[in-house]
């Protein structure tokens, strides 16, 4: 499969590289934006469609991948051609340097470097914010970030079924975790299982890596020790995520440690359907938080729904962002993890975690029904 | 088969155990020092790292898009010997509760707006603020980091230059995160027979060290098949080897030369791990010549590494074993620090040039891993990594992993 890694790292599909170019370079005109100069892993990798060596954790903005807008060409931080696609040449390579300066002759040497009136980035730094002045020395550093959320947010039939590929392999690991759950293993030890079998799946990336958690009777948000084994009764949320392709696949259920259904699992399974009714083309996603608050439950802290794409992608609805949600429509192509969350006092919380595709008719499930749903 | 790096020099200065609340207040003490020197009155951090070193919290990192999502963020006062943390995450903090805030979407501008007020509260007018990064949400709302619209200066460099020195529970926990790796590692290797695909050594790596007490994985593990020439091997911009090539379902041969290398994270310590095997075979003599030049750079270096002494010693060390040659990765380093970071300062021999190297000199309490590499055209290489921390009067080993099959 492109863009996968089987016995040879290749470059994702073509047809899939070349869409994305395309809307990123349409997002540039809109922009005025003459070059686009991309630190984010996400964002380079939907701009060259090129593996790369996955780290974990954010990283300070760095050129890893520019755009330029007059010709299409690609340049990107690659010191091997491993993976990389005939569309970016030899030429356009350039290698990883610890030396800020060798980095501002990369740019340089960016046709159109010493014209380009607008040049984006996705962040920055403060040294870069010196630098880049030395290597468009015409230029105005603008917000490429907006443009690339604008290119990615509403996703192609081929995205989705990435996607959709990478729920599979999400579901495939929690469902290894969940056959070694019971009283006695531990939060790690149910990490360890998931992370294997990704591993024997063929992805060795996950997107979080924090799979199992005991949820606490006496504060609606809390995590603790990751070597406590799970006890009788612990009402345990099973969470896991996959990077597949580039593509982020992730889902999460709630299980209770030897058996039982309290009525907590009730609570969330209406709040689950108020919420994928919620999500409803033309209709603000504020209205998620509208049914959090129908249902009288509290919104957790975290995002309810987070786009799923490469790396960030929107929509993210949180409580803490209300006037966003309000301004923010559900448009069909919008492909976002739907989180529905209910704590109760001497119980514990409950979380499940849904790969959602909006779609004219409404929310799509990218997940297979789970073993609970048929019950 | 040579015993790992402890045949040489028993580690003295690592305490079996940490005292993690010491280990804030000591990092706090040297961030607030550092700000005092450029004069700022608070640092504004998004980086996953600088706020783990900051505020002591840790987390298992995610995908770095994940970071956008869930991004905690520390926030340093001059006058506070606490640092104030806004954080999505359910686990303890261990701050006092008024220092620890709700999440804030920096990269979303109602988010800044949100986070605007919160720093408000925590700053006095006209305070001089530095930051790590910058979102363009940040640059827009917030007036506070952009006074004048002019770019904030730079906050990340207090961290930046605290953290390269450990302190002896910093080494503490930062061994655990290398015995941790090397207990996966060992897994790993026992494994290691043709047939056996190079994921299938991820698989076993990854369920080993969460097992044995990782937080997270840091680096999609390395197991590179050298091919024996580097033509042999994708072209590259600079001529010189291309390592670390990603892993993939190829299944491994009799003979295959593996360069390994790993990277997890506990306690907010970054590990590192590097090594060379050969698949289902002893080494041959020409491999084992490889190796004992290895060793004999990786003595040479160490012979002069102490504090005090300019990194370009280790660099004319290392060169002097192979006639003047540069026996590391041009494109990496023959030395790097590790710690909160699976690479930070010191950086040796890396292409911030020559004139960088003769102008920094070592200094106690930094960790060093040294990664030299012997070329052998045609017959691959070899390569591994020791960990070391700087004395006063010399180094003291981290890792003590034999050489097998060497």
């Amino acid at each position: 499969m492109a863009g996968t890694i089987a016995v040879e790292v290749v470059p994702d599909d073509l047809a899939l590289r070349q869409e994305r170019r395309a809307r990123a370079l349409a997002e540039m005109e809109a922009d005025g934006i003459d070059i686009l100069i991309l630190g984010r892993e996400g964002n380079a990798r939907y701009v060259a469609g090129v593996p790369r060596l996955w780290t974990a954790g954010s990283r300070p903005f760095t050129p890893g991948c520019v755009l330029v807008r007059e010709t299409g060409d690609v340049h990107l931080l690659s010191t091997w051609d491993e993976g990389v696609p005939d569309d970016i040449p030899h030429e356009h390579l350039y290698g990883i340097t610890f030396n800020p300066m060798n980095m501002v002759e990369v740019l340089q040497g960016v046709a159109g470097a010493t014209t380009a009136t607008r040049v984006g980035t996705d962040s920055l730094t403060p040294m870069f914010s010196k630098l880049l002045p030395m290597a468009f020395p015409a230029a105005t550093v603008v917000d490429g970030e907006s443009t690339m959320r604008r290119a990615r947010r509403v996703k192609s039939a081929a995205e989705v079924a990435e996607i959709r590929t990478s729920v599979r392999v999400a579901e495939r690991c929690l469902a290894v975790a969940e056959k070694r759950f019971a009283p006695g293993v531990s939060e790690r030890q149910l990490t360890a299982a998931f992370m294997e079998e990704m591993a024997l799946a063929g992805v060795t990336t996950p997107s979080s890596q924090d799979v199992a958690w005991i949820t606490s009777p006496t504060h609606p948000w809390h995590h603790g020790d990751r070597d406590r084994a799970v006890a009788e009764g612990d009402v345990v949320v099973l969470a896991g995520g996959v990077i597949r392709g580039g593509y982020t696949g992730e889902l999460a259920r709630t299980h209770v440690a030897g058996g039982g259904r309290p009525a907590l699992l009730d609570r969330l399974e209406d709040l689950r359907g108020r919420l994928l009714d919620a999500c409803r083309p033309g209709r603000p996603t504020a209205d998620l938080l509208g049914a959090y608050a129908a249902a009288g439950v509290e919104p957790p802290p975290a995002p309810v729904a987070r786009g799923l794409g490469l790396g960030f992608d929107l929509p993210i609805v949180t409580a803490d962002l209300a006037e966003t949600a309000d301004a923010d429509i559900f448009e069909p192509g919008l492909v976002f993890a739907l989180t529905t969350y209910v704590w109760e006092e001497g119980v514990g919380a409950a979380m499940a975690t849904d790969p959602v595709h909006l779609t004219e008719r409404g929310p799509e499930l990218l997940s297979e029904p789970s073993p609970e749903d048929d019950q | 088969m040579p015993a790992g790096l402890m045949e040489r020099v028993a580690p003295l200065s690592i305490p079996a155990t940490a005292d993690f609340d010491r280990m804030r207040a000591d990092r706090l003490a040297r961030v607030r020092a550092n700000m005092a020197a450029s004069g700022l009155d608070a640092i504004v951090l998004l980086g996953n790292t600088n706020v783990v070193y900051a505020t002591g919290a840790t987390w298992p990192l995610g995908d770095p898009g994940r970071a956008n999502f869930e991004q905690p963020v520390a926030v340093v006062l001059a006058d506070d010997e606490w640092p104030h943390l806004f954080t999505p995450l359910a686990d303890d903090t261990g701050l006092p509760a008024d220092h620890v805030h709700g999440p804030v979407y920096l990269d979303l501008d109602e988010g800044v707006r949100r986070f605007e007020s919160e720093l408000a509260a925590l700053v006095a007018p006209g305070a001089k603020i530095g930051v790590d990064e910058w979102t363009f949400a940040m640059s827009r709302e917030s007036k506070l980091l952009f006074p004048d619209g002019r770019p904030p200066s730079d906050g990340g460099k207090t961290v930046t230059k605290a953290k390269a020195i450990k302190t002896p529970d910093e080494l503490s926990v930062l061994r655990e995160a290398l015995r941790i790796t090397e207990v996966g590692i060992a897994a790993v290797q026992a494994q290691l027979a043709p047939g056996v695909r190079q994921m299938d050594l991820t698989a076993t790596f990854l369920a080993s060290v969460f097992d044995a007490g990782a937080d997270a994985n840091t680096l999609d593990p390395i197991w590179q098949v050298m091919p024996p020439s580097m033509a042999e091997g994708p072209w590259t911009t600079h001529g010189d080897l291309a390592c670390p090539l990603l892993t993939t379902e190829r299944e491994l041969q009799r003979g295959d030369v593996l360069w390994v290398d790993t990277s997890l994270t506990y306690k907010g310590f970054h590990s590192d791990f590097g090594r060379t095997w050969i698949v289902g075979q002893d080494p041959s003599d020409r491999q084992r010549a490889q190796f004992d030049t290895w060793k004999a750079i990786v003595d040479a270096v160490l012979d002069v590494t102490r504090a005090g002494v300019a990194q370009s010693e280790l660099l004319a060390a290392a060169r002097a074993v192979v006639g003047g040659e540069t026996p590391w990765m041009t494109h990496f380093y023959l030395g790097h620090g590790l710690g909160i970071d699976a690479a930070e300062m010191p950086y040796v021999g890396s292409d911030l040039g020559e004139q960088f190297d003769s102008s920094h000199a070592l200094e106690a309490g930094m960790v060093l891993v040294l990664e030299p590499l012997v070329w052998d055209d045609g017959a691959a290489g070899y390569r591994a990594e020791e960990v070391i921390v700087i004395t006063e009067d010399g180094w003291e080993p981290m890792t003590d992993y034999p050489y097998d099959p060497f």
